[in-house]
């Protein structure tokens, strides 16, 4: 650093030490808002990663492997074949989804109908791995009565509970269920209830049983064949480069198998989400403002009180603009110190305070449900330091905002008029 | 000390000391208009003030006492006319060039002693040596050399608001004459001293005149100023009604 700059440094430094009531004033309000910042952000982030992971384990996952018409069509005709399966199988062995993988299920989905002596209701049908789908899917532990299914059963389901009432069924009753198979021909298979779940999800609820892929193989006329590869991995962040990585590996499949991400098979959950996050950036927007007025208002009054200072500057031999730059690095340095003491300060309050989670019980019901997922009412906040280092160089860029007028004024001042400024 | 332009981005063409007058004004003029009023705070001033000398402006308030220095200084810019220190014409000088024609030229010393509160006795009078990123060693040579002289010795790790009126004055005059500049402008420097303080910041000033060769220029009412110096020219609304030799 030159002379002039170190000059510049010292100046700023002992200044804002000099009045230290109004330094920590504005100090605290931009600890708070940073604080703030951080505290939102990781309950943001932890309850968006909590209705992902709650959406893609009842849905889809993260990422699926599909036939690239199958989300259009819904028919068999759309399907990956054992071949294409077996390819997703191997591409789930490199090094960038071995990191990020928690669990891979097949699927296979199919609109029939469930009939029972008391009638018959419209169905979504799914064949699963009961092994590869507990370390899935929640659904298992939504279990009612019964059980669920093993992966030694053959002819039994696992039936949403409002279905399961409403055709009146219990464990062990038959019932019919419908569908088109592979040849286009209208195929039935008697099975038997296994257990009954309730999601908390009336949609799944009324309308959505599972049975053995095996089963549902056999059944439909596609041995060996699923209509989607489902993956859950460690967070929703690793999407991309798993998305990459895998449309990559199957690029030879193109025609038989699309990767899609679960923003695109759970719409209305990113929707959400989305809705969700620009609410946040309302209130990050508020923080902002009270952190720019709290530097503005600091380092302008500093300004004011300062003009007669500011003119021997320049009568020493100061420049115009390295005035200028005396005060803004005073802002900048202001809001660097309280940026990371509130970094810090909010880290800490979140990981002493809400580690375990922020309870939202008492406000809202227990069976709150939005876009097709069930909300828990204990967010667990995460933190994500590229998000809180990225809240910090927000505030420095905030920051260094408020300190561009304060710093303008200072370099407009006349040497002359401010030598006979009364301090 | 040595002198204390190498370096400078300004070109007199001639050597300080071999007949270059420290300040020579022709036909100032700073006339200011405020609400259609015009007020001639500077009228015509030709004036020229050799390498050395001890010169007060003196005259009532309101006689453009200040507005000239100010001019010099390049503080203000005149509405007309010409200004040259060591032989540089400061009004045809960018804003960036005048700051450094400050730095490197001029000495302040004003009324209020305006030292930087947050800088320390000798921080303050070594500060314009730390913009010439003059070496640690030798600043601080100089001005513990100029602390001994000025008798603030001991006192130069205090504060402004820790020092008395008569001590900061002399920390401002440390500040003003430690770059060895071409001109010291000092505006009321005696104003707010008591009478003790004032005589020995005269004796501190005319001794480092008569020791150093640098010359002084005031602006005062202060008559045993006027009284110590070589020159007096006496200003009435902005001209020059009278300019007393005393060599």
């Amino acid at each position: 650093m030159s002379a002039r700059g170190r000059i510049r440094l010292r100046l700023a430094l002992r200044n804002l030490r000099r009045h230290k009531r109004r330094s920590l004033l504005s100090g605290s309000a931009m600890i708070l808002a940073m604080a703030l910042l951080v505290f939102s952000r990781t309950i943001a982030e932890g309850g968006h990663e909590d209705w992902i992971d709650g959406g893609v384990r009842m849905g889809n996952g993260h990422v699926a492997v599909e036939a690239p018409e199958y989300r259009t069509r819904r028919t068999l005709d759309h399907r990956l074949s054992p071949e294409a399966r077996a390819a997703v199988k191997d591409a789930l062995t490199s090094e960038v989804l071995t990191e990020r993988l928690v669990a891979s299920a097949p699927r296979l989905m199919i609109q029939g109908l469930a009939s029972s002596s008391s009638g018959a209701l419209p169905a979504l049908i799914v064949g699963i791995d009961p092994e590869a789908e507990r370390a899935f899917s929640a659904l298992d532990e939504k279990l009612e009565d019964g059980r669920w299914l093993e992966p030694d059963d053959h002819l039994r389901a696992y039936v949403g509970a409002r279905l399961a009432g409403r055709l009146k069924l219990k464990e062990g009753s038959r019932f019919v269920l419908t569908a088109q198979d592979a040849a286009g021909d209208i195929t039935g298979q008697m099975v038997r209830v296994a257990g009954t779940f309730r999601s908390g999800i009336p949609e799944m609820d009324e309308g959505f049983l599972q049975i053995p892929l095996t089963t549902a193989q056999e059944w439909l006329g596609v041995p060996g064949a699923s209509t989607s590869e489902a993956l859950l991995l460690r967070n929703s962040r690793d999407v991309g480069p798993v998305r990459r990585d895998l449309a990559a590996s199957l690029v030879d499949w193109g025609d038989e198998a699309a990767v899609i991400e679960w923003r695109e098979s759970m719409p209305e959950l990113n929707a959400a989400v989305r809705m969700d996050d620009w609410a946040d950036y309302v209130f990050h927007i508020m923080l902002f403002v009270i952190a720019a007025t709290a530097i503005i208002n600091t380092i302008l009054m500093s300004v004011m009180y300062r003009t007669r200072e500011f003119g021997v500057l320049r009568a020493l031999g100061l420049e115009r603009g390295e005035v200028g730059r005396v005060v803004f690095i005073e802002g900048m340095i202001l809001t660097a110190i309280s940026g990371l003491v509130g970094m810090v300060l909010g880290a800490a309050v979140v990981w002493i305070f809400f580690r375990n989670g922020l309870d939202f019980s008492a406000i809202w019901d227990m069976e709150m449900e939005a876009a097709g997922v069930v909300i828990d009412p204990v967010i667990v906040p995460r933190f994500h330091w590229n998000q809180i280092l990225q809240s910090l160089a927000f505030i420095l860029v905030i920051g260094s905002l408020g300190s561009i007028y304060p710093a303008w004024r200072a370099t407009r001042i006349d040497v002359a008029e401010a030598m006979k400024f009364e301090e | 000390m040595s002198g204390g332009s190498n370096g400078s981005e300004f070109s007199t063409g001639e050597v300080r000391g071999t007949g270059t007058p420290a300040v020579r004004t022709e036909n100032l003029w700073k006339v200011y208009a405020h609400d259609g009023i015009r007020v001639e705070a500077v009228c015509d001033v030709t004036l020229t003030i050799q390498q050395g000398e001890f010169v007060v402006l003196a005259g009532p308030s309101g006689s453009g006492k200040t507005t000239l220095l100010n001019m010099v200084g390049g503080l203000t810019q005149p509405t007309e006319g010409g200004i040259w220190i060591d032989g540089i014409d400061v009004t045809s000088l960018s804003e960036r060039q005048l700051a450094r024609l400050r730095l490197e030229r001029l000495g302040f010393v004003f009324q209020a002693y305006n030292l930087l509160p947050v800088l320390t006795a000798l921080e303050n009078a070594e500060f314009t040596l730390l913009l010439r990123d003059v070496p640690s060693e030798e600043r601080r040579e100089k001005v513990e050399k100029l602390f001994q002289r000025i008798g603030m010795a001991g006192l130069e790790d205090r504060r402004p608001g820790k020092l008395s009126g008569g001590q900061q004055q002399r920390v401002a005059v440390a500040r003003a004459v430690v770059g060895e500049p071409a001109l010291v402008l000092a505006d009321e420097p005696t104003a707010n001293l008591d009478t003790t303080t004032s005589s020995a910041l005269i004796d501190l000033m005319a001794e480092l005149n008569r020791d150093l060769g640098t010359t002084f220029v005031f602006a005062t009412h202060d008559t045993r100023l006027m009284d110590r110096a070589r020159r007096v020219v006496r200003l009435v609304d902005g001209a020059i009604v009278d300019d007393d030799r005393r060599d």
